[in-house]
């Protein structure tokens, strides 16, 4: 299907559409910062009046939070647990670094040797809109990572539809089949020239305002670089400094995807539960008997920077980063992994 | 699949004591579990967690598996006081199993060190299994005293074994020993086998690890013929939760066995 233009008047009947039997997420605007909101009136906690962002860069929470969720039961003895059987949702304004993050984690999760079913049925579950940005932040890095501040059919492996907001309505790019359908759900027209001109003159200004931020590419050989300095304690110590070890970079990454089972006695047996973990956490790649392999924190801030830049491109083809900038955002430090890796 | 987090459960059939922090635990899982020697699986304690363990016994018997285990933490503390009948979890196999097609035809040169004997038992019995495909078995095994010495039982029958050879040390003796006295790379000063050519299988003790991998280079094997048991923190086993991370490899998956070609650029790989 074509690119089609959505007027302003017919969006609400096509959202109460995609929400009738799927649940509808969308980016709220709450004071600056962007929050996951669910459309559903009877959700707790849910602003009536909050404005939608489509506008806006990614939400505070990581996408993952969505798939992976930050703790859950997955398994029991007496018996055997299955996941349960995941209701339909829309994300309705996810941004292109969220597709990135989500890629890294259906490398992880779904295209290993072992698939976890508890995300697969979430994820096959979830339809994604994925929204421009009109304006990029300081903190968004997504053009040093292979990205871009829009989706493309290059993203059709986890999103549905591109969504662009141009004069007096929304330009809706199905990506994906499913996408098709979404927007074959729509009361829309074909785009016409001057808008999928608009469209293009917005994402260029965007591109051109993250190449003013962040003109610098990575080396290219910035895995080799990070791999040779494994034992210069000195240049991660200097960077690290103002770590806190608060973890609140790892927690806010949508790439990041440790996490830790563990378990509980319940009734004669156990209850098992996998939450997310963070390997700047001290205990993090301790053995049974007590040794740890990066007992010192600077081993552990090398290790965040080796997975990410070093060993997930080697391996996966692809950085184990959005270029989101949570981790800055969140850092009380303000470490910024642009400035670390620029100087690797 | 299913869900690759829920262990299936197994009974406790039998426990042999083999030392006095360390115990057989003989395993009948409600299905089979097909691994392969160098595979591990993750063994539930109902409600004291989850650790892995490599099995000790023969690949080539699957309705029972046994497993030989330490009491170092919580976990295995909690193991020693389950007892026959009692039910544990098991999820698995995972890792890769010792490329036994690379070994054959080849001398195999075994040394185990305390309680990482057990998962080189898995090996040794299937080599045994088939030992016409391999060239001859050398164990060299040592434990800190001769009452630390796991599979005494059985260690005079496997020595009765065509091709087998089998020799021992202890760090510290009592009257009764009668073979060498030392740490186990005292037994490794005449290596009886064509180094460049022979696989060299080493479990142990990190510290243990480290200095037979020196003597077994010095002595010419090849780092792509050591063969290592690399122990690092492990959670699910499955290549998902980056515990078990030691520079480019996930050991739950591509190990827990590494050769040393593949963990000689890693700093201090025994940790
Ligand atoms: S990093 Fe790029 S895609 Fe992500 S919010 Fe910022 S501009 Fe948008
Ligand atoms: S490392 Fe930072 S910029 Fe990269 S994906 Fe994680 S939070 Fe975003
Ligand atoms: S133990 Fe979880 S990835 Fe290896």
């Amino acid at each position: 299907m074509s690119i089609q233009f959505l007027a302003q008047s017919s969006q609400s009947e096509w959202i109460e559409s995609l929400s009738r039997d799927a649940t509808l997420f969308f980016p709220a605007l709450t004071k600056d910062q962007v929050h996951w909101q669910c459309l559903d009136p009877a959700t707790p906690g849910k602003d009536d009046d909050a404005p939608w962002a489509l506008g806006h860069i990614r939400a505070a929470e990581p996408v993952k939070s969505f798939f992976f969720t930050p703790r859950e039961k997955v398994a029991e003895m007496p018996g055997k647990l299955e996941p349960a059987a995941p209701g339909k949702r829309v994300l309705f304004g996810a941004k292109a670094c969220d597709i990135v993050a989500l890629r890294v984690h259906r490398k992880m999760y779904l295209e290993q040797e072992f698939k976890d079913e508890f995300y697969r049925g979430r994820r096959e579950n979830t339809l994604i809109i994925v929204a421009d940005c009109p304006v990029p932040e300081d903190s968004c890095f997504c053009n040093l990572v292979h990205g871009r501040p829009y989706a493309t059919d290059d993203d059709r492996d986890e999103g549905d539809v591109a969504l662009s907001v141009v004069e007096g309505g929304w330009l809706l790019e199905p990506l994906s089949d499913a996408g098709d359908k979404l927007v074959a759900l729509a009361r829309t027209t074909p785009a016409t020239e001057a808008q999928l001109a608009a469209r293009e003159a917005s994402r260029q200004t965007a591109a051109k305002r993250l190449a003013e931020t962040n003109p610098k590419q990575f080396a290219p050989d910035t895995p080799a670089r990070i791999w040779k300095r494994v034992q210069d304690d000195a240049f991660w110590s200097r960077h690290a400094a103002d770590c806190v070890e608060c973890y609140g970079c790892l927690m806010a990454c949508p790439t990041c995807y440790c996490f830790l089972l563990y378990d509980k006695a319940k009734d004669q047996g156990m209850e098992r539960t996998k939450v997310w973990d963070a390997c700047y956490i001290a205990a993090y790649a301790r053995v049974g008997g007590g040794a740890n392999p990066r007992a010192e924190f600077v081993k552990r801030f090398y290790n965040r920077f080796f997975c990410k830049f070093s060993h997930f491109p080697t391996w996966q083809k692809m950085p184990a980063c959005s270029g989101c900038g949570r981790c800055y955002k969140v850092c009380m430090g303000k470490i910024d992994i642009r400035k670390v890796l620029a100087e690797v | 699949m299913g869900n690759i987090f829920q262990p299936i459960s197994a009974e406790i059939i039998k426990t042999i004591d083999e030392t006095p922090n360390i115990r057989t635990f003989v395993l009948r899982p409600e299905q089979e579990v097909p691994f392969l020697a160098g595979q591990f699986i993750e063994l539930t304690m109902p409600g004291y967690g989850e650790a892995p363990f490599t099995p000790s016994s023969s690949h080539f018997k699957r309705d029972i598996i046994e497993m030989t285990i330490m009491k170092v933490g919580r976990a295995t503390g909690a193991l020693f006081d389950f007892k026959v009948g009692d039910t544990v979890g098991i999820r698995g196999p995972y890792g890769a199993r010792y490329p036994l097609e690379k070994f054959e035809g080849r001398d195999i040169y075994i040394v185990g060190g305390g309680v990482g004997l057990a998962p080189l038992r898995a090996l040794f019995l299937a080599l045994t299994h088939e030992i016409d495909k391999y060239g001859r078995i050398f164990l060299r095994y040592g434990a800190r005293t001769p009452d630390d010495i796991v599979y005494k039982y059985l260690i005079p029958e496997w020595e009765k074994m065509k091709k087998v050879d089998i020799d021992l040390s202890v760090d510290v003796r009592d009257e009764r020993w009668m073979k060498k006295v030392g740490v186990v790379t005292c037994l490794m000063d005449e290596i009886p086998c064509d180094e460049a050519k022979s696989i060299a299988v080493v479990c142990g003790p990190p510290i243990m690890m480290k200095f037979v991998t020196m003597k077994l280079l010095e002595a010419g094997f090849k780092g792509e013929h050591i063969y290592l048991s690399m122990e690092t923190n492990m959670s699910c086993g499955l290549g998902h939760c980056g515990h078990c991370k030691l520079g480019p490899y996930f050991t739950c998956k591509d190990g827990p066995v590494l050769t040393w070609d593949q963990v000689k650029d890693i700093p201090d790989p025994f940790v």
